[in-house]
């Protein structure tokens, strides 16, 4: 069936003009997999998407289908020739045909009656059965955006690219279109590519995150480890927040518990644990959903930040337990703050 | 213009075996006249225009701006050029034989005096109108579906058969339709290639045969086939709901051309150039410094065309102003002035000439002097008031919905909001309106040659005299200055669209 071969960028990289979109970016993407590229917009993260689906010509670096050149110094293969699947922010369907005309387009080598089966079965994993002959225009936007993927996934490409394809989607629909995209997505076996800015979006659905900072890719792994062990201040704050405090300002016993070794600390508001541990005065408290921001007043001037679950509401003046997880809490080489 | 078409209709109720054996042979060759040059503009059109959007190839620059100069030369003066170049002692001829050895009766050319020779002047004149339309509807649509199509396998042809023309269409045939409804009112070209379309018809019906009733008619089938066009393009026009727009990626990003390919490309849009505009331009400039052709008086041709220009540019100016105006202040107005504005567009000099013509003769009124000068500026408003219309509404559509709101919440109302808002806004729409009305009006010919006042003779009207009399080199001095003025609004729109480009 499809390709198990792993798609690679290999110190790859892109300017326009004095502006160096990409460099030396190295990613694999592996069969069967979802990485998830997450940075703010001008990362440069779309630009490395377009470099993967040969939209653009690297300046320099290599990629790979397996062992098979895509792109490099001395060739280029035409995104025509790649089987790289696209799927767009803004679904790009083609308006003048149905969505089975949609899903079939790049079915052309096979005999019509095989097309037309291959076709249905994608529509059907992703449950547009009933709007199989409706036009574009007809369609909601989830109902697009699952047929634009249907019509990446259909001629068996060796991966998919997606550009935010979840963020131009009502919010109400988005983790539905979701859920049922990348589930036919896995199932495809195909390395595949989703570039995002939204955090909690890559945490939940990517097996590898990838964050790009200023066109370079600064750390890769699962979730896990990008959030717990960020290598750097940007790679930590692309995946949520996080707050910066001087080692002095720490009360005597959370500093034996983290035992830094610099002057400056940053964690995790959930590096605050409530319920046990020293009493600390309720400076502010911010209801955000399931879960309160908090401020603890913890010496003369100085605040930190944490977070509790809503239930049971916490007002200012109060008095809480708190003790801290050193694993949240992270030391950066200066350079990279 | 409902009035003008009722009476000249209205007139003359008995179908009589002439008129019914003049009616069917006119209609025939307007409507085969119009198929080819539609042909032919399509063929010069949509390839030009899906190359310039979507590709770099030297020179793409130029021939973006340079493709829609072909209209400052209207189609009269076109087939002067063409007749000239074509003609058995013209230099394609002369150089065919110089080639070969052959004389002239051992080999076939192409005559211009036919259905398809019409078709090509009126095409080559045309065709930019299309043009434009499928440039446009080219670079909107979503660079994302384009590239989605490639990177499901479509191969360049395969993105335009299958991607991008289907979803141009509409706007394409809208455009063609357009350019078909100005090719039927032309009345100059058709009448000097000695071509019996309706136009012809109409104007020598009434003229040289004396037959009202049979113009009449004539005048109800080619108005008919006019109409109909300007309401498929509406129609058309309508459909472009259909299309998606994508707001990601817009930056025109253009794939470079192969070399060899790039190169036929640019010898292709050169062309089409060289045959639609420098050929005929570059003979009558030839034609004008090789003929002594200063030796014609243009002083009262000038001084007609400047003052019928001028009066006749004020008036519909204002009639535009006006309109726009009260399109603003009222939907149901704005409904009626577009009617009013459409059904003049759709109705060509002819038939407007006609319809005043029958008013006149209705009234006992002798075709002279202020009277027939009235009449014609009528008739000038009527036709073009909606070309004025159509610059000032783009203005209009541009300011945000707001403003007027904005300018009454701040106590701004009547004749102040309009001298200190809507007229300071609309001022470059306005001079956009004025020059197009201007040269719209300047280059009028058959209704200007049926109305006019004796002593009036346009530079319009004296090149046609001169050009149908086979003299020529007379003709191509006043030809020059009509292509000469027709230019300015064409630049105009040029250096608009290649605004839009760069932003």
């Amino acid at each position: 069936m499809t390709s198990i071969h792993p798609l690679i960028a290999d110190q790859v990289s892109r300017s326009f003009g004095k502006v160096m979109a990409v460099r030396d970016a190295s990613l694999t993407l592996n069969p069967g997999e979802i990485t998830t590229l997450i940075g703010s917009s001008g990362s440069g993260k779309t630009t490395f998407l377009r470099l993967l689906a040969g939209m653009e010509r690297p300046d320099r670096g290599q990629i790979l289908s397996g062992d098979t050149v895509l792109a490099s110094a001395t060739r280029h293969v035409p995104i025509e020739k790649r089987k790289i699947g696209l799927v767009f922010q803004d679904f790009a369907l083609f308006p003048n045909m149905t969505v089975l005309q949609n899903v079939m387009f790049g079915l052309r080598h096979l005999p019509k009656a095989e097309r037309v089966r291959v076709a249905d079965s994608w529509i059907e994993q992703l449950g547009l059965t009933h709007r199989r002959d409706a036009f574009p225009h007809h369609l909601s936007g989830g109902e697009q955006q699952r047929t634009a993927i249907a019509r990446a996934l259909a001629p068996n490409p060796v991966a998919i690219l997606l550009d935010e394809p979840f963020s131009g989607l009502d919010p109400s629909m988005r983790d539905r279109v979701r859920e049922a995209a990348l589930g036919a997505i896995r199932s495809a076996q195909a390395p595949a590519l989703l570039v995002t800015h939204d955090a909690s979006e890559a945490l939940i659905h990517s097996d590898t995150i990838a964050v790009i900072d200023q066109g370079a890719i600064l750390q890769s792994g699962t979730p896990e480890t990008v959030y717990r062990q960020p290598r750097s201040l940007a790679v930590a704050r692309a995946l949520g927040p996080v707050h910066k405090i001087e080692t002095g300002q720490l009360p005597p016993d959370w500093r034996t518990v983290i035992n830094p070794k610099s002057e400056t600390l940053w964690y995790r508001p959930e590096a605050i644990l409530l319920g046990n541990g020293q009493d600390f005065t309720v400076q502010a408290s911010k209801l955000a959903g399931p879960v309160t921001e908090l401020r603890l007043r913890i010496s003369d001037a100085k605040d930190i930040h944490a977070v509790c679950q809503s239930a049971g509401s916490i007002r200012p003046e109060e008095i809480v337990k708190a003790t801290v997880d050193p694993a949240l809490f992270f030391e950066f080489a200066p350079e990279s703050t | 213009m409902a009035l003008y078409t009722g009476i000249a209709a209205g007139d003359g109720a008995t179908w009589d075996h002439l008129l019914q054996n003049r009616l069917v042979p006119y209609t025939i060759t307007t409507l085969l006249t119009l198929l080819i040059a539609g042909i032919i503009m399509l063929g010069f059109a949509v390839p030009a225009a899906w190359v310039i959007s979507q590709y770099d190839f030297p020179g793409r620059g130029f021939f973006s701006w340079a493709l829609i100069l072909p209209p400052a030369m209207p189609g009269y003066v076109r087939a002067y050029a063409w007749a000239d170049l074509m003609g058995a002692a013209g230099p394609l001829q002369a150089h065919l034989r110089d080639l070969t050895g052959l004389s002239a009766r051992d080999y076939w050319f192409p005559n211009l005096f036919s259905v398809p020779g019409l078709a090509f002047v009126l095409g080559s004149t045309l065709f930019p109108y299309v043009y434009i339309t499928a440039r446009a509807a080219f670079s909107m649509q979503s660079l994302a579906t384009l590239e989605a199509a490639r990177s499901l396998g479509a191969r360049p042809l395969d993105l335009f058969w299958r991607v991008a023309l289907p979803v141009a269409l509409p706007a394409i045939l809208g455009g063609l339709c357009l350019a078909l409804m100005e090719a039927a009112a032309d009345y100059g070209a058709a009448d000097f290639l000695g071509i019996q379309t309706l136009g012809v018809g109409i104007v020598r019906s009434w003229q040289s045969y004396n037959e009202p009733n049979t113009a009449a008619r004539l005048a109800l089938m080619l108005v008919l086939i006019a109409g109909s066009l300007l309401i498929a393009a509406r129609l058309y026009q309508g459909r472009k709901g259909v299309q998606q727009t994508s707001s990601r990626w817009l930056v025109p990003r253009r794939a470079r051309l192969s070399r060899p390919i790039a190169m036929i490309t640019t010898a292709l849009c050169t062309l089409i150039l060289l045959i639609c505009f420098i050929a005929p331009i570059g003979r009558l400039l030839w034609l004008a410094q090789e003929t002594n052709a200063r030796s014609i008086d243009l002083w009262p041709l000038l001084r007609a065309t400047l003052a019928l220009g001028v009066m006749g540019a004020g008036a519909a100016f204002i009639a535009a102003f006006i309109f726009t105006l009260a399109a603003k202040r009222s939907q149901v107005l704005r409904m009626l002035t577009r009617l009013i504005a459409a059904a003049g567009y759709a109705a060509p000099g002819a038939v407007l000439g006609l319809g005043a013509l029958f008013i006149l003769r209705e009234t006992g009124q002798a075709l002279a002097g202020p009277i027939a000068i009235t009449f014609l500026i009528w008739v000038y408003i009527s036709r073009f008031t909606s070309a004025g219309v159509e610059p000032l509404q783009a203005t209009l559509d541009r300011l945000p919905k707001n403003l007027d709101s904005a300018a009454q919440s701040l106590g701004s109302k009547g004749l102040r909001q309009f001298l200190r808002l809507d007229l300071p806004l609309l001022a470059p729409g306005a001079f956009a309106a004025g020059l197009i009305l201007f040269v719209e009006i300047l280059k009028e010919l058959p209704a200007t040659l049926m109305l006019r006042p004796f002593g009036w003779d346009t530079l319009a009207v004296k090149a046609h005299a001169y050009a149908t009399d086979e003299r020529l080199a007379q003709a191509t001095l006043p030809s020059l200055l009509i292509v000469g003025a027709g230019l300015l609004p064409v630049l105009l729109l040029s250096w608009r669209l290649g605004a839009t480009e760069r932003s």
